[in-house]
């Protein structure tokens, strides 16, 4: 029933030892209050973007009432993804098993919604009273005619991370090369793995693929539907956008269909040339990889002359940086474009390759944050005095009672950040956020203190 | 009620263990710790900081596969040792999880150990709410977790603190019980107008101090504002006590057998006759006579009702919410002649025996999509807005989570404003 940890490529890793890394290999305190959510959480995140599917969550009410329909990831089709579907535990499964009614939910969500597929994700209850959601998935299977695929992701088995390695291996294993048509090569295809199209994220870097002649063969997962992603196979190149918690998914890709895979990520003018450059090299084609030397210059300046106002605004401003992922180094050049110094930086639910090119690229005087929960949030700010802090949702709200500017990056914002228009969206926003007035109102005391009024 | 489906789609429900956050939240100086995995914590986290846009102040036990085994018994030992620790709260408060509850942690025994292997936290209140997620909804979890605050905390001295609070000269008090279906601006509310009758409050939990969106002085990871220790302390002095919503009846009856203190339960504080219900007792326990300031607003909203009969009759209102909720719009809507042609509820209601001129129905906001199609109005959380999209209906958010409009914590229904201001609000989602 459990997921085997050895399987999903946790041992290729070294524990880090280095203060402020992501504790991939180390457990959670009980009641130090880090925020690294859970396994279902993470295979949700990879898994629920799909749009022309049903996302059925076999637990009680706290796993998915709490949570549908709550990320920013966008679709330009189907809605079926952003519907919340649950069995709703309740006490009488608890205590008699819910394979039943498990089954006939999953019968009742294809006849009633029609999708593409069924994913059924398992829960820390769930699994705890013993339900064989793989069973009664192939079985409820057997009496359909789309694929009924099992996640089994209980939220105990550890982090947000190792739900992300959960889902690249059910997609390799249930969805990628599952097509009936042609198995051949698309030339210049790529998939984008770790793309989630937050914000629509995707649609600003479509553009750019499209006028060098690059076709995207599917984003894993973002904006994506079943039949592209049963063809990613087809793709000549997998690139790594965000998140190597999905490194199992295309090494695996490249043993058994030969696609190479390379890292890139879209956010900040530097990274998304690199990205596009690499990209460009790695599908072998000299033309492509010529066009593209000359596109991503022009687009530089193009960028560059336009976000050159919001970096006069901007530039010198001192940042504390937190957030996860790829976003943890490519948001330290993207605050570098603009002039920003990061004063400190932290990452959660990142690789330690992440992290440490982080580290790498920051300036050697940043200080790394450790202590990754609120407490440790607030010491560092009042410490540093930032003018901004750049981070994700979870922390907004406890950032402005500071009186800080705050930027979300993560899945909670409105605002697409990636490619080059994402760059510009960015400083836009940024500047927006750092010269509001109302952070003088915030810090303006009153009553003023005797002696001040007539300032 | 007919089971129509094996599943629940787009579900209006919330956790319990949500609902006990909440709760927790309205205790000042408080820490809430979630004995589960740590997406519980998380998920709850963003829901309720989505819905007030403030930080929510929530631990976890961080549960793993191997505690899933041996028990997870210990973690919770550990998880309150760190977070008094850490954080220095006045107050733990623990909540139990779908996990922990099914495999059975104990956490009264927990504690006690605890207690014997850290004599310095003796004093360290540390209150246990069972909420394990497969009964019941965010009332149910709110409901049991107020219960669970009053009879761990009610009473209880300081042995460090002498009281000396309590003048005889002062202003006699009244204990406040709001359930979960008020908003903070509610509580507000509530407050001013029992003050206008002469009495000091004791408001638990007050949401109206610590989620009403207020700039800190200073920030901290547990709750500002809310309830305070020494008001827990001063309970039994209270001359009455009102809980509000049917859910909260239990603690104040818990109150009244306790410290035999009247209990009055207002089950809606939305509408004309609620409201005159509730003001006529104020006058009648507290021998004052009505303050001139809620006649007036009386009047006010009875020519609001004259004003706009038309429109109000005759509308045919489809509502999706919390049972306690959907029981004061419900009958308020009902009051001004709209018809309720839709009642889903999101779980059963602990107890439920008040009469509703219309059926209710447990419900989730796929069977609203269902129902809805030729109402006028839907009335839910911001979750119903796929149904409202799909059927071209207006939709007046309410309940929780509402993230999608500005200012509802804030929001005041109750009392005579708080209705005339929901009529409108209705009346301007109509055009």
């Amino acid at each position: 029933m459990f997921t085997n940890l050895t399987k999903l490529d946790l041992k290729d890793k070294e524990c880090m030892s280095d203060a402020g890394s992501p504790k991939l290999c180390m457990k959670a305190l009980p009641g130090e209050g880090a925020e690294r959510s859970c396994a279902y959480d993470g295979a949700r995140v990879v898994l629920m973007p799909i749009t022309d599917v049903a996302h059925l969550v076999h637990g009680p009410i706290a796993c998915a009432g709490n949570s549908w329909d709550n990320r920013g990831a966008r679709s330009s089709g189907s809605q079926l993804y952003r519907r919340g579907l649950t069995t709703d535990i309740m006490e009488n499964d608890v205590i008699y098993g819910g394979e039943i009614k498990l089954k006939k939910s999953i019968l009742e969500i294809a006849a009633r919604h029609n999708p593409k597929a069924i994913f059924v994700y398992a829960t820390c209850v769930s699994s705890l009273i013993g339900d064989d959601v793989e069973k009664v998935c192939r079985e409820a299977e057997a009496e359909l005619t789309i694929p009924v695929i099992a996640v089994n992701c209980p939220g105990f088995l550890g982090d947000k991370n190792i739900g992300n390695r959960i889902a690249g291996e059910v997609l390799y294993d249930r969805v990628i090369g599952s097509a009936a048509g042609s198995d051949e090569k698309i030339p210049l295809s790529i998939n984008l793995i770790g793309e989630y199209n937050i914000a629509g994220d995707l649609w600003g870097v479509l553009p750019d693929l499209k006028n060098l002649g690059i076709t995207l063969q599917t984003a894993i997962t973002g904006d994506a539907k079943f039949d592209d992603l049963r063809s990613a196979h087809r793709a000549s190149l997998n690139v790594l956008i965000c998140s190597k918690s999905l490194t199992n998914l295309v090494r695996k890709m490249e043993i058994r269909y030969g696609i190479p895979f390379m890292e890139g990520s879209f956010y900040g003018i530097h990274d998304t040339s690199e990205t596009l450059v690499k990209i460009a090299k790695a599908l072998g084609d000299p033309d492509l990889v010529e066009r593209t030397l000359v596109y991503v210059q022009k687009k530089e300046e193009e960028t560059r002359k336009t976000i050159a106002g919001y970096k006069k605004l901007l530039e010198n401003k001192q940042a504390i940086l937190f957030t996860g992922g790829v976003k943890t180094w490519s948001m330290v050049s993207t605050l570098a474009e603009l002039g920003i110094n990061i004063l400190a930086g932290g990452t959660q639910n990142s690789t330690p390759e992440d992290f440490q090119r982080m580290k790498e690229l920051m300036d050697p005087s940043a200080q790394i944050i450790e202590d990754t929960s609120s407490a440790g949030f607030l010491k560092i700010i009042a410490e540093k005095k930032p003018d901004l802090i750049v981070a994700g949702g979870k922390t907004k709200y406890l950032a402005h009672k500071t009186r800080t500017p705050f930027l979300d990056i993560n899945h909670g914002r409105k605002l697409p950040y990636a490619g080059y228009q994402g760059m510009i969206t960015f400083a836009e926003t940024l500047a927006r956020t750092v010269l509001s007035p109302v952070w003088g109102h915030l810090k303006r005391e009153f009553p003023p203190r005797e002696g001040e009024l007539d300032d | 009620m007919t089971k129509l489906r094996h599943y629940n789609g787009n579900p209006q429900k919330n956790s319990p263990a949500l609902g006990a956050t909440l709760a927790f939240l309205g205790v000042n100086g408080l820490l809430a710790l979630l004995h589960g995995s740590q997406g519980c914590s998380s998920f709850i986290r963003l829901q309720l900081s989505r819905h007030y846009k403030e930080p929510i102040p929530l631990n976890s036990t961080a549960l793993l596969e191997e505690s899933v085994i041996f028990g997870g018994w210990d973690h919770l030992k550990k998880g309150i040792a760190v977070a008094a620790d850490k954080y220095k709260p006045q107050i733990i408060g623990v909540m139990s999880s779908g996990l922990t509850e099914t495999y059975g942690d104990d956490m009264v025994s927990a504690l006690a150990s605890l207690r014997l292997e850290r004599p310095d936290l003796e004093d360290l209140p540390v209150v246990l709410a069972s909420t394990p997620d497969y009964i019941g909804s965010m009332q149910e979890g709110y409901q049991r977790t107020v219960e669970a605050l009053l009879m761990t905390l009610a009473g209880q001295t300081n042995k460090t603190k002498s009281l000396g609070l309590a003048d005889s000269n002062d202003a006699p008090s009244v204990a406040l019980l709001p359930g979960c279906h008020l908003t903070p601006g509610d509580v507000d509310e509530l407050k001013e107008i029992v003050k206008s009758f002469g009495y000091r409050v004791i408001t638990v939990p007050d949401l109206s101090i610590s989620l009403d969106g207020h700039a800190e002085l200073e920030a901290a990871p547990v709750v500002q504002g809310g309830t305070l220790i020494e008001e827990f302390q001063r309970l039994p002095e209270c001359k009455a006590c009102f809980s509000f919503g049917q859910s909260m009846e239990k603690a104040g009856e818990f109150l009244k057998k306790t410290y035999q203190i009247p209990h009055f339960n207002i089950p809606s504080l939305t509408g004309l006759t609620a409201t005159d219900t509730f003001i006529l007792t104020l006058a009648k326990i507290s021998g004052k006579t009505i303050p001139e300031r809620l006649l007036r607003q009386r009047s006010r909203l009875l020519d609001t009702l004259a004003d706009y009969h038309d429109q109000l009759g005759g509308q045919k209102i489809a509502i999706a919410l919390e049972m306690d909720l959907l029981y004061s719009l419900g009958s308020c809507l009902v009051e001004v002649g709209s018809e309720i042609s839709v009642a889903l509820s999101a779980s059963q209601g602990s107890g439920n025996t008040l009469s509703l001129p219309f059926p209710v129905e447990v419900g989730d906001l796929e069977m609203l999509e269902e129902r809805a199609a030729d109402c006028d109005l839907i009335i839910a959380n911001s979750n119903g807005r796929q149904a409202a999209g799909m059927l071209k209906v207006p939709h007046l958010r309410a309940g929780l989570p509402v993230f999608d409009r500005a200012g509802y914590p804030q929001k005041r229904w109750i009392g005579y404003e708080g209705t005339q201001q929901f009529l409108f609000d209705m009346l301007n989602s109509l055009s």
